[in-house]
């Protein structure tokens, strides 16, 4: 779906192409060959009427047919070189919408794989989805077609006037008159209908919106019984739609025939002013001719460029969220010295790689989130040698996550150093530290494409073997096989599976890549009790041996983790083993004796 | 009151169009008939111009109709055009001035037209489906409906308004052409239209081959788009993997293959153009010199030669565009058929079956209204599968609920214990044989839906939130509910502090374009939805699984107090919640294995009691 922030009103210098140059450099010469296509076939276009003229006053005017011969060669040849010409402007422009369209996709592709996660959380996938496909479609559409039709139809305008002037300056000049007049008409409509266009488009989004409601809410509405009441209001909103598509449609219908009389006032004028001229022989026939022809054919250019103008405006909006996401640095960088050593996310420089053994130290580490105003963790120390398996338990929203994304690097510290290995972890590149992590999901994410595909995500030259065998290890090869083998396609974010069945491959992915990190955030959707055990299994065979982050929902799985954490509110506020946090009996104690007793009840009720 | 059980129209394509265009069709009409006169009108414009060059220029008889001749000579004659020009622009502006005015009705009538229509199509099918029974949601994917009651009713629409219309014209200007180009020569008439046929031939020969092009262009649009999606969705795997060179080779190789697809496609487009421009070219050639000879030998005067050449260029747009109009046209047959999927499927009937003649029941809309006392609610041996699956869900069941009584279900996920109140409510339908279910001693199947809804306000496991304000969503199914019901309502559901919390109130905007409410705001939300309702029979389908244990205990006594006399199904997980009830039932595996008080089923060993002592013993 298109999104649209409602009213953003942004004007910038030459409507924002300069800031596309770097876009169009590479296409310079296409751009500057099809200009001038264009301008030469708007030339030919405003010459032709002067073969009506010639006809008209050669042929007709001294009743021979003498010269009939070369004037059609010469014709036809005119014809045939506009034709190779049109071919030329038309295609050039064609291949720089479509390659613009693609250097712009790429390179806001590729910027966003650099991007931080703080700029997704704070962008919906929405929003950056619709920058990366429709915003880029646009400019190129706006860079080539729209372009050309300005070029095009103001070239024609222009060689009409100035044919028009050096003919009769007087007729001219009335005809002058007339387009200033249209001018003005057209865009103060131009202008009206922009805004009842954006208006048709809001209540378009309202009237899916409300058959959305429609649908998914369907059961609530039969059980309220206000099927009524909800037909009542979406033909509101349906009648609403219509009286303002139905003024839109009078506005339209006001301009386009005010266009069409224009051109016949154009008409009325040459007629009236012309045909005198031409009975006291000032003008020939086919000179009158030629003023009919320019004169009906010039109102309509000038309602395309005005069009075109408001294109312009209006895709101002585009190229400065576009501009401004290409321009988004990234909260976590690489130092350059960094990048030197280990290479950036595309070009690795893994010959410089140290192996990773998963020694994690927090020194000293406050932090809050870029766009957060509360420091989530103060003066926060913890040494986890590697080979610790660590668990992190609390309530939904306590700020569970944080502390694994600080590992990751998905952020880093306000104050103080996470040091992996005994180093910083900005002294090295965050490809360096990914390409050892491994990262299980609570809503596990799949890809679209087979089940080797996916696998292979974490370890791209993994042989079949090695797949099936890390399947086996966590007991997911059951599931494989009733899909029908790793050729099996799981479906757009694993539709076909339930959320156990994901998180099962998605463990088997990251035991396939066989990290010495590895994060895991336990599911929470209500899985059956069968999946459960099988899960519960996998996480002890993926953590055995490694340095372990235990996202843990269900307190029963992490009783034997060596380091239990505690958070509430976003800090921790306990740490230790299982059986000292019981004697404690604080928070953890608290939480255990609540889920216990869920549990249990589940347990005793599955 | 006697119902006919409703029957569901079954609509060919010709029989659906119809009833969408039966509130447009003469508007569309009326249009065209102005649109027709435009046409007329604008073959007005080269006979003035004929004329002005012939006979006001030169001196040639004018050849006029005999109604403007006449005119023309009580006025005065030439002559008198002469020595007034502006007569001459006066005449073209009034002919301008009735075309301008014709063609402003026809754009009008035919926009009010489309927008009739495209209502028409939208309330209809938006009722449709709001009268679908819940098994056929079930069965379509959002996503889909949702298209075909966007795109596919924008693709009809504009086959009606655009291009069925613009056949017509087109057709129109053609055939008058013709005709006005006969009357001044024959000969010159043939050559002027020959290219007719073979630029329309040829269009359309090229768009009906491309159509398929144009589909792949789209599919492969698809698969770039779902790559970005995929890619944004999982950001976090991707960065925890440290896959982003591969996901940009990903993107960057179908990003090419979709650019290098179009440039293809858009060369094709680009030679398809050219050659039109030539045959274009070539007609103008032609025109041009086959005037010039005919005006040479004196078979047209200068006027007349004029006036081809302005009918050929009035033509080559029109005609031009001819051919992809009507390759595009056979769009709207399929978009058709993806409506007639939604318009011709079964409704929901009403009631299922006629009451037996001569039996008299006291309707239950008088006990809706809340005047009455609640009907007993009876289950008899009910069995159920959901349609298309052979796994039983509810299994022979027989309970009795007797009027004001509050019963409590105890029972695992899945167990069949939401489906056996959906079944009460008539969301599915009992199959023959499957047992009856009865209320007030009336088989539900008698019962209007409408009413039978009314009586019982069901609250839902995972509630619906509307996109509106948090008190028109309580107050949705009570529609003349003031300010103070919904407050009772909420001071019941303990959702008064919080709503009085909320910046604006109760005014917040909620739902999907809304505010986002939490898990126990929704519950709460819901419940309130269901008590402003005031229906004899009420049903908490897991209501306070979202909230505390002292909430839920405060919202059950508030509950207590304001549902004295009514009928209560609890359905829970906590004992908690269900030890008040009169009657308490555990439901597993789509049957009833326990039933009795709280204190009875205590002394039964089983999973009540099980559950019971989990629930309340200390933990060391």
């Amino acid at each position: 779906m298109d999104d649209y922030s409602p009213r953003e009103k942004i004007s910038l210098p030459f409507f924002g192409i300069p800031k596309l140059f770097p876009f169009l450099k590479p296409y310079r010469a296409t751009i500057a060959i099809m200009v001038f296509m264009g301008f030469l076939s708007s030339l030919i276009d405003s010459i032709y009427p002067m073969f009506n003229r010639y006809a008209l006053d050669h042929f007709v005017g001294s009743m021979t047919l003498q010269g009939m011969g070369p004037f059609l060669v010469i014709y036809f040849l005119i014809l045939a070189f506009q034709c190779v010409i049109n071919y030329r402007s038309m295609f050039g422009a064609g291949k720089v919408e479509m390659s613009v369209d693609r250097d712009l996709r790429n390179a806001a592709f590729n910027h966003l794989q650099t991007l931080s996660f703080s700029y997704f959380n704070q962008n919906s996938v929405g929003y950056v989805h619709a920058r990366v496909m429709s915003d880029t479609g646009k400019i190129g559409e706006a860079v080539s077609w729209r372009m050309m039709d300005c070029v095009w139809n103001g070239a024609y305008i222009l060689f009409a006037i100035i044919i028009m002037l050096i003919i009769d300056f007087k007729l001219a000049l009335w005809i002058l008159l007339l387009m200033a007049a249209a001018v003005v008409l057209i865009t103060l409509f131009q202008r009206k209908l922009v805004n009842l266009n954006r208006h048709i488009r809001e209540l378009n989004s309202t009237i899916t919106g409300d058959f959305n409601e429609g649908i998914v809410g369907a059961r609530s509405i039969k059980l309220l019984g206000i099927e009524d009441k909800m037909q009542k209001e979406f033909e509101e909103d349906t009648e609403k739609m219509r009286r303002v598509s139905v003024h839109t449609a009078r506005v339209n219908a006001f301009l386009i025939s005010a266009v069409a009389m224009m051109s016949s006032a154009a008409l009325a004028i040459v007629l009236w002013q012309g045909q005198g001229l031409t009975r006291d022989a000032v003008l020939k026939i086919g000179t009158l001719s030629v003023f009919m022809s320019y004169a009906l054919g010039m109102i309509e250019p000038l309602q395309t460029i005005i069009q075109n103008i408001s294109v312009f405006i209006a895709i101002q909006v585009n190229i400065e969220r576009l501009t401004r996401l290409l321009a988004e640095p990234a909260d976590v960088a690489d130092t350059p010295e960094v990048t030197q050593k280990y290479g950036d996310s595309f070009h690795p420089k893994k010959e410089n790689w140290e192996e990773l053994k998963g020694d994690v130290t927090f020194e000293d580490v406050t932090f809050r989130y870029p766009d957060g105003e509360e420091y989530i963790m103060e003066h926060f120390d913890l040494h986890v040698p590697a080979g610790t398996n660590v668990a992190i338990v609390g309530e939904t929203g306590a700020g569970k996550s944080t502390l694994v994304s600080l590992v990751c690097r998905f952020y880093e510290p306000t104050k103080g150093r996470v040091l992996i290995d005994g180093r910083d972890a900005r002294e090295r590149s965050q490809l360096w530290l990914h390409s050892n992590l491994g990262y299980v999901l609570q809503t596990p994410h799949l890809f679209s494409g087979s089940v080797r595909d996916n696998l292979r995500y974490g370890k791209s030259d993994a042989s079949d073997e090695e797949i099936m065998e890390a399947l086996r290890m966590v007991r997911a090869d059951g599931i494989v096989e009733r899909m029908g083998g790793l050729d099996a396609e799981v479906g757009e974010g694993g539709s076909s599976l339930s959320t156990g069945e994901k998180q099962l491959l998605s463990i088997a992915r990251a035991l396939l890549a066989d990290p010495a990190l590895l994060v895991l955030d336990e599911a929470t959707s209500s899985i059956d009790t069968l999946t459960e055990k099988a899960l519960q299994d996998a996480i002890a065979v993926v953590t055995k041996g490694r340095t372990a982050f235990v996202i843990a929902h269900r307190l029963s799985t992490i009783t034997g983790a060596d380091i239990i954490l505690v958070v509430d509110d976003g800090k921790i506020v306990e740490h230790g083993t299982h059986a000292g946090l019981m004697k404690e009996k604080g928070k953890y104690y608290a939480l255990y004796t609540k889920q216990f007793r869920q549990e249990t009840t589940a347990d005793a009720l599955g | 009151m006697k119902r006919t059980k409703d029957k569901t129209e079954t609509y060919t394509r010709f029989g659906m169009m119809r009833c969408f265009l039966s509130g447009s069709w003469y508007i569309f009409a009326a249009g065209m008939i102005f649109a027709v006169l435009v046409s007329f009108l604008s073959m007005v414009e080269p006979r003035l111009i004929t004329f002005v060059v012939d006979s006001v220029i030169s001196d040639k008889a004018p050849q006029l109709p005999g109604f403007a001749l006449s005119w023309l000579e009580a006025a005065g004659g030439v002559g008198m055009l002469r020595a007034r020009p502006w007569m001459i622009a006066a005449l073209i502006m009034s002919v301008a001035l009735l075309a301008g005015l014709c063609r402003y009705l026809f754009r009008s009538l035919n926009g009010l037209a489309a927008e009739t229509f495209i209502k028409e199509m939208r309330d209809r099918l938006f009722y449709k489906i709001e009268h679908l029974p819940y098994a056929w949601h079930g069965a379509n994917s959002t996503g889909d409906i949702i298209q075909r009651c966007t795109s596919d009713v924008e693709t009809i629409k504009v086959f009606v308004s655009e291009q069925l219309t613009g056949l017509i014209r087109v057709v129109v200007l053609i055939v008058l052409s013709v005709i006005f180009m006969a009357q001044i020569d024959p000969k010159m008439t043939l050559i002027a239209s020959i290219f007719i046929p073979v630029v329309v031939g040829y269009s359309l020969f090229f768009y009906s081959r491309i159509a398929s092009a144009f589909e792949k262009a789209d599919e492969e649009e698809g698969r770039l788009s779902a790559i970005a999606q995929e890619n944004l969705t999982g950001v976090r795997v991707v960065r925890a993997f440290g896959r982003e060179m591969y996901e940009r080779e990903r993107f960057e190789k179908q990003n090419a293959y979709y650019t290098g697809f179009w440039i293809h496609l858009i060369k094709i487009l680009t030679i398809n153009w050219v050659v039109g421009d030539l045959m274009t070219g070539l007609q103008y050639i032609l025109v041009i010199v086959m005037g010039s000879v005919f005006c040479v030998r004196g078979q047209i005067t200068a006027g007349q030669f004029i006036a081809f050449v302005y009918y050929n260029t009035m033509l080559v747009w029109p005609v031009r565009s001819l051919g992809r109009v009507v390759s595009e046209m056979s769009k709207a047959g399929i978009s058709l058929d993806r409506l007639r999927y939604i318009m011709n499927a079964e409704d929901e009937p009403q009631v299922e079956k006629e009451p037996e003649e001569g039996a008299v029941w006291q309707t239950l809309g008088a006990a809706a209204a809340g005047s009455a006392a609640p009907p007993d609610i009876c289950f008899e041996h009910v069995s159920f599968s959901y349609p298309g699956s052979p796994k039983q869900v509810i299994r022979d069941v027989s309970l009795t609920i007797p009027a004001g009584t509050t019963l409590g279900i105890l029972g695992p996920t899945g167990a069949g214990k939401s489906t056996l109140m959906y079944l009460l409510e008539r969301l599915y339908p009992l199959e023959e044989g499957g047992g009856r279910i009865t209320l007030g001693g009336r088989d539900i199947r008698e019962i209007p839906v409408s009413e039978l809804r009314g009586t019982i306000g069901m609250m839902q496991q995972e509630s619906f939130l509307f996109s509106r304000s948090l008190k028109d969503n309580i107050a949705i199914a009570a529609d003349d509910a003031g300010m103070d019901a919904v407050e009772a309502a909420c001071l019941t559901a303990d959702l008064l502090d919080t709503a009085q919390r909320f910046p604006s109130g109760f005014e917040t905007f909620v739902g999907e374009r809304g505010v986002t409410l939490s898990g126990g705001q929704k519950q709460r939300t819901a419940i309130a939805q269901t008590l402003i309702r005031e229906c004899p029979v009420m049903i908490f389908d897991d209501a306070l699984s979202a909230v505390d244990a002292e909430t839920d205990e405060r919202i059950r006594a508030a509950l207590r107090e304001r549902t004295d006399g009514a009928t209560v199904i609890f359905i829970a997980h906590r004992v908690s919640t269900l030890q008040q009830a009169d009657n308490i039932i555990v439901f597993e595996k789509g049957r009833i294995t326990q039933q009795g008080t709280h204190e009875e089923l205590l002394a039964q060993d089983g999973m009540y009691s099980r559950i019971y002592r989990l629930q309340t013993q200390e933990i060391t």
